[in-house]
């Protein structure tokens, strides 16, 4: 039985015997320890351990990839022909291409294994605690887990790097009721290394529990206003994600990105810096190379609102002609700002604090709308109830240059490092 | 990978089900001519979940042999046992409709290979370039998924089959004074791609109906805000029977929470309403996403969620339906081989009524008929959003421009109270994954239905 090492290379002859001009092989192995809870009952304790080897090849600039997870001798000498066959079946495209040599590396970050009566105890912990200061509100679901991932790349490059992480995942949803009146569902999670806290101090946990708890009973939004929207770091998340799917590999090669031709140019306002940052002591460490063979590095997406960084694989930036990113788009933070949350709310005559956003994909041009669930109207600088069936419309370019206040302080998730932003010029209505 | 596990009862100490499973994958997509993805994935492994006073064990692992299997089984049972020496639930016997059963729907016309795949995706792909002259971009994308299971479980089940369904999605992107539009569409559902397009000129005229209403509605007009009388085509109202009301009556988020725990037995929509998650058939036809048995080994029968405007039912798993004194419906459905079973929906539709659409059409002054959805999301009141992503406004009983992309939203157990009319048609929809801590394919669908919704605007 070969191990881990002898697996990937023996991977990359497979492919190069079977007729590969450029062949890549990432092997993963994971072990899954997970606590789950429903209806706020810990009832189910599950044990995974998952492998998937994706081997890649390139012949006359044809590609082809099979993900397998038999790994055995047999299953990749299978696999490489077919890989082969699937790349000689393409069509040659002068993008596709593997990582150049570089040095040999592996990292390790986290524990190698978990403490399953910790993580039991700070689950019943949790639930005892919820159960207790908010006894309106149910927990839905819980999915409490440590993880333990390696992974494993190389490429006939002679490209080689290795990457283990342990690490403890938790995801809660809850819903709160008094009768027949319900709140809106919501949902948080975090990862970290270790289970040093309770696990309703971290992240926005507590926050949000004591939010949903006040939820159960909405009013209609007063009136329909055009002004100030205040994201929350939980929902800041999604206006992010849509903000980058717009710099990433398929719209910037169909063209049809709202930020084609915007490198070095202002997408934002001033105050706005966003780093992609796997590397930073904020973050548990994130991904250590991208999944076409490069070492990751830190970048600045965003830099004093201006877009300073595409998220281009190898084959976007030859595709493209622009330079590859330095990493893939994890581990986010955006940089502090100079104002309090009450400093914050205070200056607000009338608006909207958005706690979570249920809203449709984009339009290409960048335009959205949906529903502010879990949301407060602000009114006189104060923050006055919770709203029913409120919409908010923008336009993702026009928001980010409509920045009007950030927080100092932020949360931290272990997946972003986020403050509250204040976005200016916003439609909400109400039913 | 048919594996004979009834050998492996003996290793059955409580409440025991053991699967083995293989899903396989073929994704191919032509980007403006050129082949960006190429791939194709099989993952497949054994798995084990174990009852025990109250409290589940669940393991994996993806060797497939009979020392890992035994394995699987001992830590699924050590799993449970690790809850039950700690925790102090009451024990109960989970109700039981075994059944043994053979379902296999791969195809018979023997595979075609990767390069012919993308030859007829290339071929489709030329058809847009020849026939769609205002295409600024395209996106030419193939998926398949089959889902093989072997399914044995202490009380008595044994069951295999392989599931599939084959879709082609074409995205198109026309620009107009420097704006780009989009439109997405999708062919083929459940069968294997041979079986779905051995003639993929078939879906020549659906593309080209999609690239006319792309251009009508690159020249189309902003909705205007506000509670409208709408009329959901088959698609929308899919999306609204799964997310909105679907989701709700899962009885997992029924005791998570959900507002539909406080209407069984009540009216809920207008009596012109049925809804029902279907397990197979439908009308006499096989449904997108047929589900013969679940993952409990439960055998699996339709749903009846509402009857003439009453909740009537909820969807089940075994601990569900002991916890609620009901029947068993059979929706526990797993994923991969490491996923344990959820309450899901199968094929959740709306029945058909006695209207025609042009009829519905003219009744309507001011309103809009909206065609496509984009995605959808829906909270535990019931109160959904869905991105619009077709749609024609109507004027004085008849259709009139295009609209752009655009948000509905309500609270479905009040929009469902002004459903006034329903088309005599229907149709199913099963090109997405409905996620819920795992994605799992689903079908949804109806007829055209008539109600008031509100509708963003700019």
């Amino acid at each position: 039985m070969m191990n881990k090492q002898e697996i990937i290379e023996y991977s990359i002859n497979a492919l190069l015997r079977a007729g590969a001009d450029k062949a890549t092989g990432i092997l993963g192995y994971s072990e899954k320890h997970e606590l789950n809870a429903h209806a706020g009952t810990m009832d189910l304790f599950r044990t995974t351990y998952n492998i998937g080897l994706n081997l890649a090849c390139i012949i006359a600039q044809k590609k082809g990839s099979m993900v397998i997870n038999k790994v055995d001798a047999k299953g990749i000498d299978e696999a490489a022909k077919g890989v082969v066959a699937m790349a000689q079946s393409s069509q040659p495209d002068e993008a596709n291409d593997i990582a150049e040599t570089q040095p040999h590396n592996s990292f390790s970050h986290g524990p190698e294994k978990p403490d399953r009566q910790l993580m039991f105890s700070r689950l019943q912990e949790f639930l005892a605690y919820s159960a207790k200061a908010y006894p309106k509100t149910i927990i839905e679901e819980v999915n409490f887990s440590f993880t333990k991932r390696h992974s494993i790349l190389a490429n006939s490059n002679d490209v080689l790097m290795s990457s283990m992480h342990g690490m403890y995942d938790f995801s809660v949803m809850f819903t709160s009721k008094d009768g027949v009146n319900t709140s809106s569902f919501n949902y948080t999670y975090f990862q970290d290394t270790h289970l040093d806290k309770p696990l309703h101090q971290c992240g926005s946990v507590d926050r949000l529990l004591r939010q949903s708890a006040e939820q159960i009973h909405t009013h209609p939004l007063p009136r329909n206003f055009t002004g100030k929207v205040v994201f929350t770091p939980d929902s800041l998340s999604s206006i992010i994600g849509t903000a980058m799917s717009f710099i990433s590999d398929v719209p910037l090669i169909t063209g049809t990105s709202l930020y084609k031709d915007k490198l070095g140019t202002a997408i934002a306002d001033s105050r706005l810096t966003l780093h992609a940052a796997p590397h930073s002591p904020l973050l548990p460490a994130g991904p250590d190379f991208t999944s076409d063979g490069y070492q990751t590095e830190d970048v600045t997406v965003i830099d004093k609102g201006v877009l300073s960084s595409y998220l281009l694989s190898l084959y976007g930036s030859r595709k493209t002609g622009l330079e590859r990113a330095k990493n893939g788009g994890s581990n986010w933070i955006v940089d502090a700002g100079n104002q309090s949350f009450d400093e914050m709310i205070g200056s607000i005559d009338e608006g909207l604090l958005l706690c979570r956003f249920s809203g449709g994909n984009p339009s290409d041009n960048g335009d959205f709308s949906g529903v502010a669930k879990n949301s407060y109207y602000i009114r006189d600088g104060k923050i006055q109830f919770p709203v029913s069936e409120t919409m908010v419309n923008g336009n993702i370019a026009a928001m980010l240059h409509a920045i009007c206040g950030i927080t100092s302080q932020r949360v931290m998730t272990g997946y972003t490092l986020f403050p509250w932003v204040c976005f200016d010029g916003m439609q909400v209505t109400g039913k | 990978m048919k594996y004979d596990l009834k050998r492996f009862r003996e290793e059955f100490k409580q409440y025991t089900e053991l699967r083995v499973q293989e899903n396989r994958n073929i994704q191919v997509s032509v980007v403006n001519g050129t082949i960006m993805g190429n791939t194709r994935a099989s993952i497949s492994g054994v798995s084990a979940r174990v009852f025990n006073n109250g409290y589940w064990g669940f393991a994996s692992h993806p060797l497939v042999n009979d020392v890992e299997i035994r394995k699987v089984i001992a830590t699924a049972a050590d799993n449970a046992s690790f809850l039950s020496k700690r925790l102090s639930n009451s024990p109960i016997k989970l109700p039981s409709r075994p059944i043994q059963t053979e379902n296999d729907f791969a195809t018979s016309r023997g595979h075609i290979s990767q390069g012919d795949i993308i030859e007829i995706l290339r071929e489709i792909d030329d058809f847009v370039v020849t026939n769609c002259p205002k295409i600024s971009s395209r996106i030419v994308v193939m998926h398949q998924l089959d889902m093989e299971k072997s399914l044995i479980t202490s009380d008595g089940s044994l069951a295999y089959s392989i599931i599939p369904r084959a879709l082609i999605y074409v995205i198109l992107t026309v620009e107009k004074d420097g704006v780009p539009y989009e439109l997405a569409e999708s062919y083929g559902g459940f069968g294997e791609f041979e079986d779905r397009f051995s003639q993929p000129e078939d879906i020549y005229p659906g593309i080209l109906e999609q690239y006319n209403h792309l251009v009508y509605k690159s020249e189309g007009i902003y909705a205007a805000a506000g509670i409208k009388d709408c009329i959901l085509d088959a698609d929308l109202a899919g999306i609204l029977a799964h997310e909105a009301i679907g989701h709700t009556t899962e009885a997992d988020g029924v005791l998570g929470g959900s507002i539909a725990s406080e209407y069984l037995g009540k009216p809920v929509a207008s009596p012109l309403v049925t809804l029902v998650d279907f397990a197979n058939h439908a009308m006499g036809d096989l449904c997108p996403v047929p589900v013969f048995v679940d993952d409990e080994g439960t055998e699996a029968t339709d749903v009846t969620i509402i009857e003439k405007g009453i909740l009537t039912n909820y969807m089940h798993n075994k601990e569900s339906a002991h916890h609620f004194g009901a029947a068993l419906t059979g929706n526990a459905r797993a994923y991969g081989f490491s996923d344990e079973p959820l309450i899901r929906m199968r094929n959740t539709a709306f029945l058909p009524g006695e209207s025609t659409l042009d009829d519905m059409i003219a009744s309507i002054d001011d309103g809009y008929y909206l065609m496509k959805s984009s995605n959808g999301q829906a909270d535990s009141t019931s109160e959904f959003m869905f991105g619009v992503v077709l749609g024609y406004e109507i004027k004085r009983g008849k259709l009139g421009n295009a609209i752009k992309d655009t948000t509905i939203s309500g609270v479905a157990f009040d929009v469902l109270k002004t459903v006034s009319m329903i088309s005599h048609d229907m149709a199913w929809s099963c090109s997405g994954m409905c996620g819920k801590k795992q994605s799992i394919p689903v079908g949804m669908g109806g007829p055209a239905i008539k109600c008031n919704v509100n509708i963003g605007g700019k």
